[in-house]
Parts: structure tokens; C-alpha cells; sequence
């Protein structure tokens, strides 16, 4: 039997009248890369917020590793294994890379040395070891979003849910992240990233699900989403060229 | 009958409170700033309406027509010099700068008015309106509370339909939308926060002939301007209205049913209850940010 | 080199009151900086580490005098030390209510419910019986294992050792996991929950400790000043006064609400005293009976708190960071 890590079943998140999501349902499998993609306000971030206890479901259910998580808090998500980054980065400006990241780590740890210890392995896994300690508000953007990987790759996860972290890179950066997921992804890791560009998701995902004003559109290979007339014409409707 | 004439003065004093608590949540919605100065914008107000009525000899209620403009100036001149500059700084500390400009307020009154509280009597500040069944109105509230109807026509009609209420409302529901629309909200945080002290400063005025002036007098009234505030949800100028109404009532109730020195421990006691069961308050949508 | 600096400020706190011990009046004004030193300190844990910032301290602080004080008049022999556990028993039951009622928000609930919790306070032992109402409550004679508590010196070394067991707290805090928990809190409470973080967990945690150890402080005033009354320990001015010390110093920061403390309570005792005013005339400038100094001596007792005032809204507009903001090295 195939282990899903991830189930979404059926989940719907309705703000007063506007209905973000819309009875979305896939699973994700261990080891897998999986993307989200879909036009602006297709719903992909408001789904990562249900999925991660920031947005209560208004319907549905989030299983994830066998157990229910949409009634959770986020720190409770995080606890079990799943941990998420921010399309608008969320650095914690006043402090250092380095306490940046130990903040993620001390929640598998609850020393201070051993924090460190694990942080470091992390700044050096992203190649921020220059940086460590320089205050993480006055990071480039591209050196934010490297900060964020490290941050949530310290709490140790099995999943990690990211949101657009190429999003305002250039192509190098872009690279390089995408070289640090492919690690991430041996080491054991699985992955469902949001992402705008076509190019970035189809070249590294396994398995692609596509997000339409709050609807799932279609869902398959890199290969049959890049081929999809609906996904094609989504895609060129809301103004965007893959 | 004794149920309706603690009612019914509730209502009555509660109008002035939706006045003042409208001040603040006009200020809140534009600004995003908590305004711990108004309360003491209120006393300026008491003082303003003492003085016109000691020594130009002015009804305290005719006043505001002066009190109403002075105060408009004086409040955008206090966002232009002082607020405007912490616009975008943490939200403390814009809270320590509005109490540090209160503190400024208070006691320079202190100073320049002696701490002794002073009365403003007018020939009908005793005199009350007898409805049948024994139930009596004093006559200075009931005037109080038809400029306050008044005042609220005006304030409605202004956001409703003039290009600067509009304006102001689009700040209070997205500043960031309302910028990229052209909408310049410098000048709708100086003029929110304008229209906010004269609130305070008209509120203020309507109550100086039924309590003492005081310069400390604002700090009881800022802290039931908070709990109108929350209980109409933050922001909301319509739930403000209401929530002040209800504070009014609350206040009248529990000092009739059970004790004076009490009331005000019931109002931050309801404060509280709102914040634990119904944060977004009695008509906000959005719970919780 | 920091351990010297540390060791040379510790024996001069120490060994302070040998060199003025005659002078009761300087003493006094000692006791006081460390006093508001150490409340400013509890404050700052919660915050300036967390963020959270209460606009109601004094509500834990008149708690620790009140039931201090009102267990000794009811029997005098119980000994100081257990009346200052119940106080910080209160104190902690209205940090809990407050902290469940208002830590599930997001925004600017706690500075407001802060205050709401403060004035029911307040307003609860003016209106009660047993709380003396507005008579305040007078203690008459107090003893701790034979020590005279009627001299000012214990008080000195009392309020000194709680200065001390503040600092450390707040720097091992700094260093631990919780402090790092309570920054992120204060940085960015998204990212903060997003890591694993229980942010109402932490808050309450900050919160408690720091009532706790602002409780303390008031049954330690409550012995030391034996009278007390609402205005003295409860007023919302004494809650500005702690948050204004730990600004000017730098909030945040382990050393900020000391060098606040070092420059405000004497300042503030300056202008209570007419210092100014009598400077200004024995220096010939003002006569007594002109004035200005008659002016001076009436009501420069009411000023301190209009420059308090003054100096809130510059050091907002001019040094948000505070005087220790202006070393901090530049990362």
C-alpha cells in the first residue's frame, strides 16, 4: 500500500462570502516533491495557511502522518514535522542569522549549545556561514529566503511546505535553491512547494496539482500539467506565460 | 417605572460616551493607532466650554461652535508635529507617544488650572424634564444628547457621501489600496485624527455642565472610550455608537441596582468579557488581527 | 574586562550606604533607583524580551504591598517573608486570568486589557473594607529574624538583592531557549508559531515571571514605606513611570532600565524637592518671594510628572532605542 504523508480531503476556506478554497482534495507521498501552482489568488497560499493551522478549514480535513491536523495550532504542526516558509519572508529582524536559525533548531533541542550546534550545520547546508552574524533584517532578499530554508530545515521536518521561495530570485539564486531542495530531498525530506513559474515546478517536481480560483484544475506529471489545454488556457486567461 | 429612568439616562449619557468612543475608533480605523491621549483631548474640551462660559460668557452649548473648528486645528496640528512621525514605527511605540503628549496635556492644565476641580452652572444645569410616571431627565443631558444625534448625522452623512469621507473610509479599510489609488493618507491620518480630538473635545463640552472639570478628569473617560471601542470592534464607527449607548445603560444600571463606586469595575469587567468571548466585538467580522 | 566593570559595580553597591549611612535622605533616594531599577528590569522580560507591553504593572506591585501589608495588620506576628509569597501567590492568579483572557489575541488587546485589569484592581481595594478603601492601610511595627526594620539599610540591601536576582534571571533567560522564544515572539509572531512556538505558552510564562517578581518589589515598598494607599502603589502613573524608565534606558536590553533608573528617579526627586527652584535662588537668579519662585515652589512637585511627560515624546521621536540603543554595536 502507498503511504501518504500528506491527505487533503475535501477542504474548503470560505472568508464571510468569498470562498478561497473550494473542495480541494490530493495526497502527497513520502519522498515526493510536489508542486502548487495556479494564477494569482488561485488560493494556493490560503490552503498552505489551513494545511499549517494558521486558517481553520471551513470544511474538510488535513491528515497528515495519520493524524488529523486542521483543529491545531501552528506550533502544534510544526511540532509534529511539518514546517513552512513565507512568501513574504518573515525574518526576525532585530536578531542574528545565526539566533534566526537557532530558534528553529530549539524546537528539537532544548539547549542552547546543541541549538548552535545544529544551526551552524544549517547556515552551512545554505551557504550563509559568512553572514552568521549580521542581523537577518539587513539581508538581501535573496539571503532572506536562504535564511527562512535554514530556519525551518533546523526543526528538523519531514515535511516541508514552502511558499514561492524562488519568488524575486535571478536565475543563479534561483538554481542553487532549487540544488539545496534536490538535497533536502535526499536526505529524506518531502517537499510541496508553491511556485508561480512553470519552469522552476516542472523541472523538479514529481507530481504537480493546479489551483484555480480556489478550484483544483488539474492534477499529474510535469509532463500532462504542460500539456493540459485547461491549465494552458488558465494560465494565458490569468495573464501569466508559463 | 424604576427600571426605565435608569434606562433612559443611560441612554442619554451613553450618547455622549458613543461620541467620544467615535473619536477614537475614526482614529483607530484611519491610523491604526491606539490614542491614549483622548481622554485628556475630552478635558480640553471641558476647560475650552468652562472658559467660553466664565469669561466670554458663551453657552457651554453654543460653544462648540467654537470648541468644534479650534479643536479640529488643534488635532491635525498634533498628528502633523508628533504622530505623523511614528507612523510606521512599532505600535508601542506610538502608544507611549499618545501618553506622553496626554501627560503633556494634563498636567500643563494642572499647572495652569490648579488641581481644584471647577463646576460649570448654567440657570438650567439642575433643571430636569418630568415625563409621567415619575420619571425625570435632566435637562442639560437631554440637550447633550440631541447635539450628539446631531453631530452623529453629520459625521454619517460626511463618510457617506463627501470625496473626504469616502476617502477616509478606503484608508480605514486598506491603507495600502487607498495610497496606490491616489489617495493621499498623510493628510487622511491628519484629518482623521482632527475630526477625532474635535469628537473628544465636543464630548467633552457636552458633559462639562453635569461633572467636575478636572485635569485628570480624562483618565476615567479614556479607558471607557477603550471598552466602547472593543465592544463595537475596533475601527467600527457604527459599533462605537452602539457600544457607547450600551456602556451609557450599563453604567446607569449598576449604579441604580447596585452601587456607584462600582460602575466603572463593571465597564472593564465587560471589557474583559467582550475580549474573552466576542473579540472582534459585538459587530466586527474580522476576529483575532 | 566586563567581569572587572561587574565586580567594581557590584562592591559599590555594596559597600554604598557605609559612606552614606548618616544621610537617611540620600539612602531613601537610593533605595528608590533601585527599586524602580529592579521593576523596570521584571517589566522589561516581558516587554521588552517578549513584546508584550503592560501598561499596567503597577497592578502586581500594589498586590505584593496590599496583601503584605494587609496580612501583618491582621496578625503582626506572621513573618514578612510568607506574606510576601502570598502576595506573589495573588499576583500570579491576576497574571494567569489576564494572560489567558488576552494572549489567544492578536494585536493590541494585552496593552489595553493591561490597564483594564489595573483599574479593576484599583478600583476594588479603594471601594473594599479590608483593603483600608481610600484610608490606605497603616502598619504599625514589623520585625524579620531580630533585624531592625525600622532603619533604612535593610531595605537598601533587600531591594538590592532583587535587583540582582532580576538582572540574572533576565540574562540567563537571554541566553536560554525561552529567551530566544520570546524575541522571536516580539520579532514576528507568525514566524514565531510557525517554528513550534506556543506563543500563548511563552507569553504567559514572561508574564508570570514577571508579576512574580514585580509583586515581590511591592511587599519589600509596603515594608519599607509601611503606609500605603491606591495612589502610592496602584496608580497608573506608577505603571507609565516603570515603562518610561526601561525606554529611556533602552528596552530590551539586560543594562537599559538600570541607566534609566540612575537618570530618572533622581531627576524626578529634583523637581519633587524644588531642588531646581532652590539652586535658581541661591545662585541669585530668582528671588524667593518673586514669581517665578514662588511659582517654582508650588507646583514644580506637580512638573516632574509634566516632564515625564516631555521626555516620553522626545525620546519616542529622537531615541526609540534609548541611551543604550546609541552603544549598541551596529551588526
Amino acid at each position: 500500500m502507498i503511504q501518504h504523508l500528506l491527505l487533503i480531503s475535501h477542504v474548503s476556506k470560505h472568508f464571510g462570502g468569498n470562498v478561497a478554497v473550494s473542495d480541494v482534495s490530493f495526497a502527497v507521498e513520502e519522498k515526493q516533491i510536489f508542486g502548487l501552482i495556479g494564477p494569482n489568488g488561485a488560493g494556493k497560499t490560503t490552503l498552505f495557511n489551513c494545511i499549517t493551522g494558521f486558517f481553520p478549514t471551513t470544511s474538510g480535513d488535513v491528515i497528515f502522518d495519520n493524524k488529523k491536523i486542521n483543529t491545531l495550532r501552528p506550533d502544534e504542526v510544526c511540532k509534529l514535522g511539518m514546517a513552512r516558509t513565507w512568501q513574504r519572508v518573515k525574518p526576525l529582524g532585530s536578531l542574528t542569522v545565526l539566533e534566526n536559525v537557532m530558534v528553529g533548531a530549539f524546537s528539537i533541542t532544548n539547549t542552547t549549545r546543541e541549538a548552535e550546534i545544529i544551526a551552524r550545520e544549517q547556515l552551512q547546508m545554505v551557504e550563509l556561514t559568512d553572514y552568521t552574524t549580521k542581523s537577518a533584517g539587513s539581508l538581501s532578499i535573496g539571503l532572506k529566503k536562504k535564511l527562512e530554508l535554514a530556519r525551518v530545515l533546523a526543526t528538523r521536518p519531514k515535511m516541508l511546505l514552502l511558499d514561492e521561495i524562488c519568488g524575486g530570485l535571478n536565475h543563479t539564486e534561483t538554481d542553487i535553491i532549487l540544488d539545496i531542495i534536490r538535497n533536502i530531498r535526499i536526505k529524506g525530506a518531502t517537499i510541496v512547494f508553491i511556485e508561480h513559474d512553470m519552469k522552476a515546478v516542472t523541472s523538479i517536481c514529481d507530481r504537480i496539482v493546479v489551483l484555480n480560483s480556489g478550484e483544483k484544475l488539474a492534477e499529474g506529471t510535469p509532463e500532462e500539467i504542460t500539456n493540459n489545454s485547461d491549465v494552458i488556457s488558465a494560465y494565458l486567461g490569468g495573464g501569466h506565460h508559463a | 417605572m424604576s427600571f426605565l429612568q435608569p434606562l433612559l439616562s443611560g441612554i442619554l449619557t451613553g450618547g455622549v460616551y458613543a461620541l467620544a468612543g467615535m473619536g477614537m475608533s475614526l482614529v483607530f480605523g484611519v491610523m491604526n493607532i491606539s490614542n491614549f491621549a483622548h481622554g485628556d483631548l475630552m478635558m480640553l474640551g471641558m476647560y475650552m466650554a468652562f472658559f467660553a462660559f466664565t469669561l466670554l460668557h458663551i453657552d457651554p452649548y453654543v460653544s462648540l461652535v467654537l470648541i468644534i473648528p479650534t479643536a479640529f486645528l488643534f488635532g491635525f496640528m498634533v498628528e502633523k508635529l508628533f504622530i505623523n512621525r511614528v507612523i510606521h514605527h512599532p505600535h508601542q511605540n506610538q502608544i507611549l507617544l499618545t501618553i506622553g503628549l496626554g501627560l503633556i496635556m494634563s498636567n500643563t492644565a494642572l499647572l495652569a488650572f490648579t488641581s481644584d476641580p471647577k463646576i460649570l452652572t448654567t440657570t438650567y444645569s439642575s433643571s430636569a424634564f418630568n415625563l409621567p410616571g415619575g420619571i425625570s431627565l435632566s435637562v442639560p443631558l437631554l440637550i447633550s444628547f440631541l447635539i450628539t444625534g446631531v453631530t452623529i448625522a453629520i459625521l454619517y452623512l460626511f463618510l457617506a457621501k463627501s470625496r473626504t469621507g469616502m476617502a477616509l473610509r478606503a484608508t480605514s479599510q486598506n491603507r495600502e489600496a487607498a495610497q496606490l489609488m491616489g489617495i493621499n493618507v498623510a493628510k487622511m491620518s491628519a484629518i482623521a485624527f482632527g475630526i477625532g480630538t474635535a469628537l473628544a473635545a465636543t464630548a467633552g463640552a457636552l458633559i462639562a455642565p453635569t461633572y467636575y472639570i478636572h485635569p485628570l478628569a480624562g483618565h476615567s473617560f479614556l479607558l471607557k472610550a477603550f471598552t466602547i471601542c472593543v465592544l463595537g470592534g475596533l475601527g467600527s464607527v457604527v459599533g462605537a455608537g452602539v457600544g457607547g449607548i450600551i456602556i451609557g445603560v450599563v453604567e446607569a444600571m449598576s449604579s441604580t441596582y447596585w452601587s456607584t463606586d462600582w460602575k466603572d469595575v463593571i465597564v472593564f469587567v465587560l471589557f474583559l468579557a467582550v475580549l474573552l468571548f466576542r473579540p472582534q466585538g459585538l459587530f466586527g467580522k474580522k476576529g483575532g488581527e | 574586562m566586563k567581569k572587572i566593570a561587574l565586580s567594581v559595580i557590584a562592591a559599590t553597591a555594596v559597600a554604598l550606604p557605609i559612606f552614606i549611612g548618616e544621610n537617611p535622605y540620600l539612602i531613601g533616594i537610593m533605595i528608590s533607583v533601585l527599586m524602580m531599577a529592579a521593576l523596570s528590569s521584571a517589566w522589561n522580560i516581558l516587554g521588552g524580551y517578549a513584546g508584550q507591553y503592560s501598561f499596567g504593572h503597577a497592578a502586581y506591585f500594589g498586590t505584593g504591598a496590599y496583601s503584605t501589608l494587609i496580612l501583618l495588620t491582621l496578625n503582626n506576628s506572621l513573618n514578612p517573608l510568607f506574606c510576601m509569597a502570598m502576595g506573589i501567590i495573588v499576583a500570579s492568579i491576576i497574571a494567569l486570568i489576564t494572560g489567558s483572557i488576552v494572549f489567544r489575541l492578536r494585536g493590541h488587546y494585552f496593552g489595553l486589557a493591561s490597564i483594564a485589569v489595573a483599574e479593576i484592581v484599583r478600583l476594588s481595594v479603594l471601594n473594599l473594607e479590608f483593603t483600608g478603601g481610600a484610608q490606605g492601610i497603616l502598619l504599625s511595627d514589623v520585625s524579620l529574624w531580630g533585624i531592625d526594620l525600622n532603619s533604612k539599610n535593610p531595605f537598601y540591601y533587600g531591594m538590592l538583592l532583587v535587583l540582582v536576582v532580576t538582572l540574572s534571571i533576565s540574562q540567563y533567560l537571554r541566553t536560554s531557549k525561552t529567551g530566544y522564544y520570546l524575541q522571536a515572539i516580539r520579532e514576528d509572531q507568525d514566524a514565531a508559531a510557525s517554528l513550534g512556538i506556543n506563543l500563548a505558552f511563552y507569553k504567559n510564562k514572561a508574564l508570570l515571571i514577571s508579576a512574580a517578581l514585580t509583586s515581590i518589589l511591592g511587599s519589600l515598598y509596603g515594608l519599607y514605606i509601611r503606609f500605603i494607599d491606591t495612589s502610592a502603589v496602584l496608580d497608573l502613573r506608577l505603571s507609565i513611570e516603570i515603562i518610561l524608565t526601561a525606554i529611556i534606558g533602552g528596552v530590551g536590553t539586560m543594562w537599559g532600565p538600570v541607566v534609566g533608573a540612575l537618570l530618572l528617579v533622581p531627576l524626578a526627586e529634583m523637581l519633587r524637592s524644588n531642588l531646581l527652584g532652590d539652586v535658581l535662588v541661591k545662585a541669585g537668579l530668582v528671588s524667593e518671594t518673586s514669581g517665578i519662585g514662588v511659582f517654582l515652589k508650588e507646583n514644580l512637585a506637580h512638573a516632574h510628572v509634566l516632564v515625564y511627560g516631555i521626555i516620553t515624546v522626545l525620546c519616542i521621536l529622537y531615541l526609540p532605542k534609548g541611551i543604550l540603543g546609541l552603544f549598541r554595536r551596529v551588526k
